[in-house]
This record gives structure tokens, C-alpha cells and sequence, in this order.
């Protein structure tokens, strides 16, 4: 790919396979990619592989085999320290949340931009401002473990969002939300996708992508099937 | 400056959750601490004892005659041949007659018809008052008998021997103490940190996930050792120097009389034992994150 391509390029995947033991195919063979400033929904039914995928995207799992590139780093040989600064670039929203149950709301969603050393009056601002746009501005100093699911989750978000990453990742964002707060979480991911942030969103719900040009690609049995539009994904596509 | 922002409230943070568990090895390193500088103490006072023996701890070597400048000059490079030595003078027979005269006050009459040069002469040699020294009397004196027209040396052989086999002993308790405090301060170090991963696992697991540099981890339980060590080694201290107190008040009489004096450390070797105690907490956690975290 050109230097130009790859400037433009966030996500690269080729020929990714991810078996779990004793023979579950989690992914098999997935070339992908994905450039900057684009918004995708990934689908699939439960157990398709989503999840994995976007494991080995941020760096928690590796693949058997394949190439992952992110911003232009390589996954298979970026030193610990590289990942660990490319992890503050990407803001993550875990299908389980991973929230400290004995810490305040404020306090989760801190963690995210207290490891980039941002100062207490941006995070005290930041935290203030995706609660009331998640509509969860009374919970701010409530305990994250005593929340229901869907509080939690939204928290979980606000907490990715927070320290403005360049890549957001979210795995069945709205899975617990009714549909007019999956609309919140939905627009606040607009907006950063407004301002250039490139999105990739894990879900079955149906609801929030099915609109007129989104653009979604499809895994079944741990392989891509269909790419609604076909261009932005590249199958069987060797290393370039 | 955000960065020490953040690790310290870090830091904060993980002290308010974990000091609970961190209060038995505070204890801990206070005890060896202070073990460690109560024998190391009695080990300097013990020097500073043997300094005062001045007299005793000259060597007189007896010579078989009067030396001249050349030869005192020969006998001073041979001499410090051996060793550096404090001073060195010599005694003419002449000098000698003098002294053992006035020695002997109101019966200075015996010596009327003894001639004036019976005494030999003499080099005395005041060693050293370093444990070093010390400790090589034997072998000076034994060194100082083969040079030529020697006929005699003489020190306070028992007095040294006994002072050199009880410095010893103190020598190797201090350093048992040192080694004890060395072992006892990285264990309880390695302990205390073991305990507050355990209850910050998830705290931990977390911070990697959202990209905290390995600095951004280890700093604080880095900061929360030397923390230890210098609270440990503080308190340590403090209680030595009480117990310090309590022991000249009660040898005060003793002391009064000039037998015995006992000193505390001075400020420079106080501090220094200090700054030893949090870099060695601060390097003993340092090591225990390194294993137990792998970051
Ligand atoms: N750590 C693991 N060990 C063994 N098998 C695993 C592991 N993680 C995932 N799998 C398996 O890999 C497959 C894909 O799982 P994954 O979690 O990626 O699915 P998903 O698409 O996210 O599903 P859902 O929509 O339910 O979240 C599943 O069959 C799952 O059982
Ligand atoms: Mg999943």
C-alpha cells in the first residue's frame, strides 16, 4: 500500500486467524480494513467472533496468525511502552464494561485520561459534559457498582469517549439501552464521528445501524461475509 | 508536572486503600532499623573508647643505641613503611634519664651514682586510632622487632588483644544486624506490595487497559517503599535516640567520672543511615514489582 494509503488507512487486517481450544474457530482468515474517519458497525450473530476481533484490535489478545496494524503501528512487534501509549489513543467500551464496582462514576471514567496526564480541570469538565449528554449527570458520584446494567454501560462509554481518542471501539454499546438512550449514546458517537474520530461499533441492533449509508460489515462463523458497501473491506488480500 | 500530579494522587490513593496492611511492616522495618543502629552505636562509641587510650596504645621500641639524623630518618621511612602512623618520636637516653628522674620525685637521690645514659633509648610510635591500625598491632610489633639494632618492643599487648577480639565481635554482630535488616526490610517490602496488588488487581488490570505507561504503575508503589523506608528508618531512629538518653541517664555517674562516655551519631552519619534505609525500600520494591507485576 502507498504511503499515502497507509496514512489514510486506521485499522489494517490481514489474513487474521484466532482459534481457541480445543478447536473453536473464532476468527478464520480476515483481511479488513478500515481508514480513518470512517464509522462501522460490525455484525453478527453471538458467537460470530465480534468480540475477539476487537480484543486483538486493542492489543489484549494476539492472533494465531496474520497481521494487525493500527495508526500505522504493527500489533506483532510494537514494544510494551508503544502499545501502552497507542492504548491512550484508542478508546475502548468492553462488551463487560471492566468498571471498578467500588469507585464513583467520576472516578471510572478519570482513569482514562488520568494515565494521558490530563489536568483536573479537564477531567473534571469532560466527565461532566458526556454525563449529561449520556443523561446520567445525577450519577456522578455514585458508586459504578451500584448502578443498573444500563447505567453502567453508558458509563463504560463515557469512559472511552472521554480522553478524545482517535479510534473508538465498542463492543454492543446499546445492548442494555432502550431505544431512546441507545439514541444518546448513538448521537454523542455521531458528534466524534463529526470530528473525525473513526469508529467501530459491535452490535446486533439492528436499530441503530440499519439507516441509509451506513456502513456495516458482517462476520459469520468467525468469517467476514458481507460488506455493505463492498469496498472498504478486502478479502483474501495478502499482506501489501 | 502532571505527570507528578498523577502519580502522586496515585500514590495517595493506593496508601488510603492498603495502609492497613502496610502498618506490620512499618513495625517491622522500624525493629530491624533500630537493632541494626543500636549495635552499630555501641560499635562506634567502642572506637571512640579505644581513642581515648592514647598512652596505652603507643608501642615503645627500645634500641640499642643512640640513633642519629640519618638513622631516626631511616627508622621514620621504615616505619611508615609498614603502616601510617600518628606520630613518631624519638627518646634520647638522655630524655629518658630526665623522666624516669622525674618520676621518681622525693627519691631522685638513688640515682646518684648511676651514669646518666644506663636507659636506652627509644622511638615511640603512637599508631593510628583507626580500627584498621588497630587491629595490625600485633603484626607491627612484630615487624618492628627484626629492624636492625632493635632489642625490644613493647605495648600493651593483653589490653590491645582483648580491645581487638571485642571490636571483632561487635564487627561481625553489626554486620549480622546489617544483613538481618537488609533481609528483613525486602522481604516485608515485597510482602506489603504483594498485598496491595492483590487488592488493587483489578485497579491495575484496568490502568493497563486504558494505556498507563509501566512508570505510571510502578512509580507509586516505587514511592510508596521509600515512603516505608523513610518513615521506618525515622521512627527507627527516634526510638534509639530515647533509648540513647535512657541509657546515659543511667550510667551518668560512671560517666562523670570519665570511665565511660557514650555519644549518639552526628547529624551526617544519622542522615546517611536514613537515605541508606529508603534507598534500600525504594530498591527492594523496585526489584518486587519488576516480579510480581512483569510491567
Ligand atoms: N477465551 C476463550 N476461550 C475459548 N473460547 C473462546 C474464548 N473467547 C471466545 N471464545 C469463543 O470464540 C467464539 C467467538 O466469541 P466472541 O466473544 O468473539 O463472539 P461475539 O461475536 O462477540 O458474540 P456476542 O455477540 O455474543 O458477544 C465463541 O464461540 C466463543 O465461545
Ligand atoms: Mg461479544
Amino acid at each position: 500500500m502507498s504511503g499515502e494509503e497507509k496514512r489514510l488507512t486506521m485499522i489494517d487486517l490481514a489474513r487474521v486467524s484466532k482459534t481457541f481450544p480445543p478447536d473453536v474457530h473464532a476468527l478464520a482468515d480476515v483481511s479488513l480494513r478500515i481508514r480513518r474517519g470512517e464509522m462501522i458497525f460490525l455484525t453478527g450473530q453471538s458467537g460470530a467472533g465480534k468480540t475477539t476481533l476487537l480484543r486483538m484490535l486493542c492489543g489484549i489478545d494476539r492472533p494465531d496468525k496474520g497481521y494487525i496494524e493500527i495508526a500505522g503501528s504493527d500489533l506483532s512487534r510494537i514494544s510494551d511502552n508503544e502499545l501502552q501509549k497507542l492504548r491512550r489513543r484508542i478508546g475502548v467500551a468492553y462488551q463487560d464494561f471492566k468498571l471498578l464496582p467500588d469507585k464513583t462514576v467520576a472516578q471510572n471514567i478519570a482513569y482514562s485520561m488520568e494515565v494521558s496526564y490530563r489536568s483536573r480541570q479537564f477531567i473534571i469538565s469532560r466527565t461532566k459534559q458526556l454525563l449529561t449528554e449520556l443523561g446520567l449527570m445525577d450519577k456522578l458520584d455514585a458508586l459504578a457498582g451500584k448502578l443498573s446494567r444500563g447505567e453502567q454501560q453508558r458509563v463504560s462509554i463515557a469512559r472511552a469517549v472521554a480522553n478524545e481518542p482517535e479510534l473508538i471501539l465498542a463492543d454492543e454499546p446499546t445492548g442494555n439501552l432502550d431505544a431512546e438512550t441507545a439514541g444518546l449514546v448513538m448521537q454523542l458517537f455521531r458528534r466524534c464521528n463529526e470530528e473525525g474520530v473513526t469508529l467501530l461499533i459491535a452490535t446486533h441492533d439492528q436499530a441503530i445501524y440499519d439507516y441509509p449509508g451506513s456502513k456495516i460489515v458482517r462476520i459469520e462463523n468467525g468469517r467476514l461475509a458481507i460488506q455493505k458497501p463492498p469496498v472498504i473491506a478486502k478479502q483474501g488480500e495478502g499482506r501489501a | 508536572m502532571n505527570f507528578l500530579v498523577a502519580v502522586f494522587s496515585q500514590t495517595w490513593r493506593s496508601l488510603v486503600k492498603s495502609w492497613r496492611s502496610q502498618v506490620l511492616s512499618l513495625v517491622t522495618i522500624t525493629l530491624s532499623i533500630l537493632i541494626f543502629t543500636f549495635f552499630y552505636l555501641v560499635y562506634n562509641n567502642a572506637l571512640q573508647f579505644g581513642n581515648r587510650l592514647d598512652n596505652d596504645l603507643r608501642l615503645i621500641v627500645y634500641l640499642d643505641e643512640e640513633p642519629d639524623q640519618t638513622l631516626q630518618q631511616e627508622y621514620r621511612h621504615k616505619i611508615e613503611k609498614f603502616d601510617k602512623v600518628e606520630r613518631i618520636e624519638f627518646v634520647s637516653k638522655l630524655e629518658a634519664y630526665d623522666r624516669f628522674k622525674g618520676q621518681l620525685d622525693d627519691s631522685q637521690d638513688v640515682l646518684k651514682d648511676i651514669p646518666k645514659d644506663f636507659l636506652p633509648s627509644s622511638i615511640e610510635i603512637y599508631p593510628r586510632r583507626s580500627l584498621e591500625s588497630l587491629s595490625k598491632i600485633k603484626e607491627f610489633s612484630a615487624y618492628l622487632e627484626n629492624l636492625p639494632g632493635v632489642l625490644k618492643v613493647q605495648y600493651g599487648r593483653e589490653w590491645v588483644e582483648r580491645f581487638n577480639s571485642f571490636i571483632q565481635l561487635l564487627q561481625v554482630v553489626v554486620f549480622l544486624s546489617g544483613g538481618l535488616l537488609i533481609m528483613t526490610t525486602t522481604f516485608m517490602i515485597g510482602h506489603s506490595i504483594r498485598l496491595t496488588v492483590f487488592s488493587r488487581k483489578n485497579e491495575l488490570e484496568l490502568l493497563r487497559l486504558v494505556g498507563a505507561s509501566n512508570s505510571y504503575i510502578r512509580v507509586p508503589f516505587f514511592l510508596e517503599g521509600a515512603l516505608l523506608g523513610l518513615l521506618g528508618s525515622a521512627a527507627g531512629m527516634a526510638a534509639l535516640y530515647i533509648l540513647f538518653r535512657w541509657i546515659r541517664a543511667a550510667f551518668a555517674e560512671t560517666a562523670a567520672q570519665g570511665m565511660f562516655s557514650f555519644s549518639f551519631f552526628d547529624t551526617p552519619t544519622a542522615a546517611m543511615i536514613i537515605v541508606l534505609s529508603v534507598l534500600l525500600c525504594a530498591g527492594g520494591s523496585f526489584v518486587s514489582i519488576r516480579k510480581i507485576l512483569s510491567v
